[in-house]
């Protein structure tokens, strides 16, 4: 099938309008945008899915996050779900992480070092996986240059975003919301899968290699 | 942080301004969350005496105390020794004190805060009950119990906490009373509504709860099976909680809630539920794509809903290659291919507390996996012959379980003799595949050594079929001293036992050589033969019977063994005729009487008691064709013409009525019975 044909098929798929909007508004209020979320339910007349004041405390935290305050944030979500961080240990560590992440990152390598004896290591013991981690985020001390190092990618937003949406998930997870991720996300994660998928079985079709940008390659 | 900081606000937990206290109750709580270090170090201050006053003083602000109630469900968050210690503390009946307050005081329109006390109550019982540390509500109390179940219906948190504390609850040694309990206190309604929820964290326990409830309970699983809640009966509503785009804990946990209503008699295997889902389901979950603790899971439920029907046996024989994927099971717990790295799960792994197995060290997977394999061999290979033989042609099979006879591990022990026995039931395996490979070795060291009373059960069983006679096994399991020891075995006080024992002496005697019968009754002796025809089970009686059938055939060996244990042989028979017993009985001590009459020498013994005679002319005409046929053959044999002094019993017979009464039988309908008494006449000159 070449290129203007698949285009034209997949054209012909129908997607309703307020299905549209209810995956956006989904977005909206997942990700916290409160204010978004009511304007959009205004303008495109639908209800949200819940009582947006309910958005307020994971807003409060995803900023806290934001903003770099990730000791204030822990203090935060256990004040308002005391279970979260006793139950998700993975996400626990990836917060203390980031408060070390943080203070490597301003420099002041005492108290990273204390921070990490304090709270960390005997996570480390516990569990291998973790250890790994935390070998690789104390690494970062070994460099003058910490950003360029092989473990920069630690010190970059992206993680602390990533941390950010986990913490959201949790969140989620512990009001009873069955679905923890924008569908909007969960889309696009198929479509990439089921292009994976194909790419694996060596089938050529046109390749959406720009999800951004929805742009669309001939088969090579 | 530091010492002096951390000393500074445990001290303050002692004021008695609430609101230092508050502070310092807060500092806590954000000090012990998540680590497992501050839960224990906190523990061993001594901390905890401290937290349980606050919460039992009566003046108290609720706010302080729900803080306390979140510290305390922290700390049994730690390690199963951090919730013992609490237990040890005295935390359970304050908790369950609490909580009843709460009730009585708050009801159904509680204030906001005191519904947060309730929830961190409830999650503190929740968190002790889950380490499986904790014994069951004091004596099951129903006041408690309805109490609890009070809670269970709004909010989902407080539901997730009360389905959580009844399944693990629950699974302490149940007895039926307790689970019949739950359901008085109205636990199958909770149950099944909690099985609506839209809540995934709701449904996953009440299916463990479920689960627990109705394990091996007729009379639970059968009310279970016909509630129904929002318009669906559960076994309904279980069947959609198994649906593939379920999580994979919950298909499983339904998929044994099934099983056990199954098997406790609810459903039966022809149920579509049970035989084209719940089948399918756990059969799906033992391929190699799943983690390990999904297939042990998986693997062990699939062999329990098998384990007694044909049907499903049949079905799951066939269902997606099992037979193939279990030999995975195998592959994947031999030392030379290396396991799949064992991540340890990065969210606890949620199984019902039913299932004892503790998957935390990835060192006891292969004995796992082992272990569930060979129970569903054992199960598919139950009945059918065919399946039999290709479980048989499992790559390695025999190899694994040979050596796990003698595996360290009793479950592991007890699964291998399990498959052994199922397949022992086939003739052609006996006397081909069991021969190359020596099973009998470790069999009879398991039975010699081992104190466990249902391997021992089972490894009987199992030397029962080796010792049939067609087996070639025989004679190199009677050179490891087996007669003596099965012998001795009929002295246990376990029926099972003593019923495996006699049955493999008769099987033992079959056709067996002279020197075998000799040891058989020098070991046994006929005092013990005695007490065995004696005892109360009746299948033991017969098969007692049936070994002195197997002794005394042949004519040498009945004359031999006649002419050293003849008196009390013909004591215990004519006990076994007097006695009040079944026709079936009193056919095989006139068999055993016709043996005898077919000695040379013997024939003597029964010719010379009068009473014995009597008893025989007797039996010709009862209304029992089947005891009629066995008097007139051993009548027969006795005036068989061709042996010595023939001519001379005839007589005496004739003398006693025989004669006459064999003209008379010559009217009988029943061909068998017309056979014998022709032939018997046509002997008489």
């Amino acid at each position: 099938m070449d290129t203007s044909e698949w285009l034209e098929e997949t054209g012909k798929m129908h997607i309703h309008r307020a299905d549209m909007n209810r995956l956006i508004m989904n977005y909206l209020v997942m990700e916290g945008f409160k204010e978004a979320a009511e304007k959009f339910s205004v303008e495109a007349n639908i209800k949200p899915p819940m009582d947006l004041d309910q958005l307020d405390e994971r807003i409060r935290i995803r900023s806290a996050i934001q903003n770099g305050q990730f000791q204030e944030a822990m203090r935060m979500v256990t004040a308002l779900h005391p279970e979260i961080l006793d139950d998700n240990s993975q996400l626990y560590f990836h917060l203390q992480q980031q408060v070390l992440i943080e203070l490597i990152r301003e420099g002041r390598v005492e108290e990273a070092v204390v921070y990490a004896q304090d709270h960390l290591a005997e996570r480390g013991q516990r569990d291998p996986s973790i250890l790994n981690e935390l070998e690789r985020t104390l690494a970062l001390l070994a460099f003058d240059q910490p950003d360029s190092s092989p473990f920069g990618d630690l010190l970059h937003p992206s993680h602390r975003q990533k941390v950010a949406s986990e913490l959201n998930a949790a969140i989620l997870r512990a009001q009873n919301q069955e679905e923890t991720t924008p569908l909007l996300a969960e889309l696009l994660k198929l479509l990439l899968w089921a292009q994976d998928e194909l790419n694996k079985k060596k089938v050529q079709y046109p390749v959406m290699s720009d999800l951004l940008k929805g742009q669309i390659d001939e088969p090579k | 942080m530091d010492v002096e900081h951390s000393r500074a606000y445990i001290d303050q937990l002692y004021s008695n301004d609430s609101q230092k206290c508050f502070q310092a109750v807060s500092e806590l709580k954000f000090a012990v969350i998540g680590s497992v270090r501050e839960k224990g170090s906190i523990i061993e201050q001594g901390v905890v005496v401290r937290l349980l006053q606050i919460l039992r003083a009566p003046d108290l602000d609720v706010l302080l105390k729900t803080e306390v109630a979140t510290v305390l469900n922290s700390l049994a968050k730690g390690l199963p020794e951090h919730a013992s210690a609490l237990v040890q503390a005295g935390i359970l009946p304050v908790l369950w004190e609490q909580l009843d307050a709460c009730t009585g005081g708050g009801g159904g329109g509680s204030s906001s805060s005191g519904g947060v006390y309730t929830q961190m109550l409830l999650c503190c019982l929740r968190s002790i009950y889950r380490h499986g540390c904790a014994p069951p509500p004091p004596a099951w109390d129903h006041k408690l119990l309805s109490t609890l179940i009070h809670h269970g219906y709004h909010p989902p948190s407080n539901q997730e906490c009360v389905a959580n504390i009844l399944a693990h609850a629950c699974k302490v040694p149940t007895t039926c009373e307790q689970q019949q309990q739950l359901v008085e206190a109205g636990g199958a309604d909770l149950v099944a509504c909690m099985l609506c929820s839209p809540v995934t964290r709701v449904q996953l326990p009440a299916l463990h709860c479920l689960t627990a409830m109705c394990y091996n309970n007729e009379r639970v699983s059968n009310v279970m099976a016909t509630k129904s809640y929002g318009g669906k009966a559960v076994p309904d509503l279980l069947a959609g909680l198994m649906a593939r785009d379920r999580p994979r804990e919950m298909q499983l946990a339904a998929a044994t809630a099934l099983t056990f209503l199954h098997r406790a008699g609810a459903l039966s295997a022809d149920d579509p539920k049970i035989i084209y889902k719940t089948l399918q389901c756990l059969v799906r979950f033992c391929r190699r794509d799943r983690e390990v603790w999904e297939r042990v899971e998986a693997g062990n439920t699939l062999a329990y809903l098998t384990e007694r029907s044909i049907h499903l046996q049949r079905t799951a024989a066939m269902t997606d290659h099992l037979i193939l994927t279990m030999n995975d099971y195998l592959k994947d717990t031999t030392p030379s291919t290396p396991p799949p790295t064992p991540t340890p799960a990065t969210h606890p792994i949620s199984v019902s507390p039913i299932s004892c197995r503790q998957y935390d060290n990835p060192s006891t997977w292969p004995e796992l996996m082992l272990e569930a394999a060979l129970k569903v061999y054992a199960s598919l290979g139950a009945n059918d012959e065919d399946i039999r033989q290709r479980v048989i042609k499992t790559d390695g099979l025999m190899n694994t379980i040979v050596a796990s006879l003698s595996a360290a591990s009793p479950p592991v022990q007890l699964a291998a003799v399990r498959c052994l026995h199922s397949l022992s039931r086939s003739v052609q395996t006996l006397r081909t595949t069991f021969q190359d490979h020596m099973v009998w070795r470790p069999l009879m060291t398991v039975l010699k050594t081992s104190t466990n009373e249902e391997l021992v059960a089972v490894s009987s069983s199992t030397l029962c079929n080796l010792l049939l006679e067609f087996s070639p096994s025989k004679e190199h399991i009677l050179d490891q001293g087996a007669v003596e020891f099965l012998c001795g075995l009929t002295r246990r006080p376990h029926p099972g036992l003593r019923l495996n024992a006699v049955w493999a002496l008769m099987n033992m005697a079959f056709q067996a050589e002279h020197r075998v019968k000799m040891s058989i009754l020098h070991h046994l002796g006929t005092d013990q033969i005695f007490r065995l025809l004696s005892d109360t089970d009746v299948h033991i009686l017969m098969k007692t019977l049936g070994l002195l059938r197997n002794l005394l055939s042949t004519k040498a060996h009945i004359d031999q063994i006649m002419q050293n244990h003849g008196k009390e042989i013909m004591q215990a028979i004519i006990l076994i005729l007097e006695g009040e017993h079944c026709a079936e009985v009193k056919e095989q001590a006139l068999c055993i009487l016709a043996n005898i009459a077919d000695g040379d020498v013997a024939k003597a013994a029964i010719m010379s008691n009068e009473d014995v005679l009597k008893k025989l002319m007797n039996y010709m005409v009862i209304p029992n064709v089947k005891l009629q046929i066995a008097a007139t053959f051993c009548i027969s044999n006795l005036i068989w013409n061709v042996e010595e002094g023939a001519a001379e019993r005839q007589n005496k017979l004739r003398e006693m009525g025989v004669y006459k009464l064999l003209q008379n039988l010559m009217t009988t309908t029943d061909t068998g019975l017309f056979d014998k008494v022709k032939t018997a006449l046509q002997q008489f000159h």
